[in-house]
């Protein structure tokens, strides 16, 4: 009898901590005064998100409707149909068509692994940065990319690339790993890039990366903007 | 008798091993929870997101009525070709300014690097990036004008490095010009935690200077686009 009491003992102890520990964790989750504001900010963002993926939704679908009304009313006038190719090709410059073409497409995904193994240290080694990822766009750019997109966000002029908290934000949308990384222009360029700077880097520490090169058979394509662009002070100088 | 007192401890040992393997790897997963995971920020990083959400949802509201306003006349009018030419040239003038093939002038904030700032073309690029960030609505680096495919690097020399923009060395003082409500662009740098405060810590302190008008050039090369084609829906 004696003998397996000890053992016993100290197992259920230790059972018996874990459990708690557990439960403090799940109960900070839901129900201590900051769990529950934090969950009713949670909810708040989700709906937000949703509302925002819905009158983006809208938005490209009226540009298209105004777009081809626009075509149609003005069939056979030469000097709207300048104005329209005009337009057009600013479009496309400013991100607000997709493209498509040669290119180099990267994923990026947190170094799960790594953390399993190492469960004691910072769990911020593991994961992916915002920096990270400003830092490829940035090399991507001195590879001459002519069009680039975060997880289907494309890359416009006011893009920015930040976090809030351990939340990557790219046109203030939430992305979550893995992040994938498209970019068109010469795959060559871009490779050259990519493998001396930040993506090397992040491949020496471990993380699970990879990348794919797209030729003009088998093109990389890139969705347009959804957003809006907002001019509330700056004026064009005549 | 030793054999029987065997057995009896090993099944409860066994199961308790089971119990607490399992109980570990829970807790293991909840410590490998995804960090990203919204449930897992702290609170005011919720505020911050759902301020910003906000801010997007009405930008977004905004751009809807302006196009069904558009989309209403148009419909509703006999004068079309100037309502659609006035539309076109009202479309183009915007894209012009995101483009940057005008001259622009507005309020805004200079933030000027003086040459002793240890500082490097990712520092540049972060300001940049959180000047778009608080609301910037054009920007410029030395009076050139910056766009989606401005190239930031470095270049070094036997005893120096210089910053490079669009491939030509920087010269100091850096001066750049963000077009934007002056106050706005200011807090997104100097917040606690922020660019300002990150280069703070390696001895770099740019100036800001809050201006009620700043004049920034119209981008100086248009990017050709070679690779990229557009794709017909």
């Amino acid at each position: 009898m004696r003998k397996w009491v000890l053992p016993i003992t100290i197992v259920c102890i230790i059972s018996g901590l874990l459990l708690s520990l557990q439960f403090k964790a799940q109960a900070s989750l839901s129900s201590n005064p900051i769990g529950q504001r934090n969950k009713a900010l949670v909810e708040l963002i989700q709906n937000l998100e949703q509302e925002i993926v819905k009158y983006q939704n809208e938005l490209t679908s009226l540009r298209e409707e105004l777009e081809n009304i626009e075509n149609n009313k003005a069939s056979g006038q030469e000097d709207i149909q300048k104005l329209q190719q005009k337009v057009q090709k600013a479009k496309l410059k400013a991100g607000l068509l997709s493209v498509k073409g040669r290119g180099i497409k990267i994923i990026l995904d947190d170094n799960k692994a790594g953390l399993n193994a190492n469960p004691n240290d910072d769990p911020n080694r593991y994961i992916i940065h915002y920096e990270n990822i400003l830092n490829i766009i940035t090399e991507l750019k001195l590879g001459r990319a002519e069009a680039i997109s975060i997880n289907g966000q494309r890359i416009v002029t006011p893009s920015e690339i930040r976090c809030v908290g351990n939340v990557i934000l790219v046109n203030t949308t939430r992305l979550a790993p893995p992040f994938e990384i498209s970019a068109i222009g010469n795959p060559d360029f871009l490779e050259e890039v990519l493998i001396s700077g930040e993506y090397d880097l992040l491949k020496g520490a471990g993380f699970p990366v990879s990348y794919t090169k797209y030729t003009k058979e088998n093109p990389l394509e890139i969705p347009a903007y959804t957003g809006t662009f907002q001019f509330n002070y700056v004026k064009i100088n005549e | 008798m030793i054999q029987m007192q065997k057995k009896s401890w090993q099944l409860p040992i066994t199961i308790v091993l089971v119990f607490l393997g399992i109980l570990l790897s829970a807790q293991l997963q909840t410590q490998t929870r995804v960090l990203s995971d919204l449930s897992m920020q702290k609170t005011e990083d919720l505020i911050t997101m759902v301020r910003n959400l906000t801010e997007k949802r009405f930008q977004l509201e905004k751009e809807l009525e302006d196009i069904e306003g558009k989309l209403i006349a148009l419909k509703n009018s006999n004068s079309d070709e100037l309502n659609i030419i006035n539309n076109l040239r009202a479309e183009l003038n915007k894209l012009e300014i995101i483009n940057g093939t005008k001259e622009v002038k507005g309020p805004g904030l200079k933030v000027i690097i003086s040459k002793d700032s240890p500082i490097l073309y990712i520092d540049i690029v972060s300001i940049i990036n959180e000047l778009w960030a608080a609301g910037a609505e054009a920007i410029s680096v030395n009076d050139t004008r910056i766009d989606y495919s401005t190239v930031f690097f470095y270049t070094e020399t036997e005893n120096s490095m210089f910053i490079t923009l669009n491939h030509k060395p920087l010269t100091f003082p850096i001066i750049i010009k963000a077009i934007g409500n002056p106050n706005t662009l200011e807090k997104g740098l100097t917040l606690p935690g922020g660019i300002i405060d990150n280069l703070a810590l390696f001895r770099a302190y740019p100036y800001l200077e809050q201006e009620e008008e700043i004049i920034i050039p119209p981008i100086e090369n248009e990017l050709v686009l070679l690779e990229a084609e557009l794709v017909r829906k």
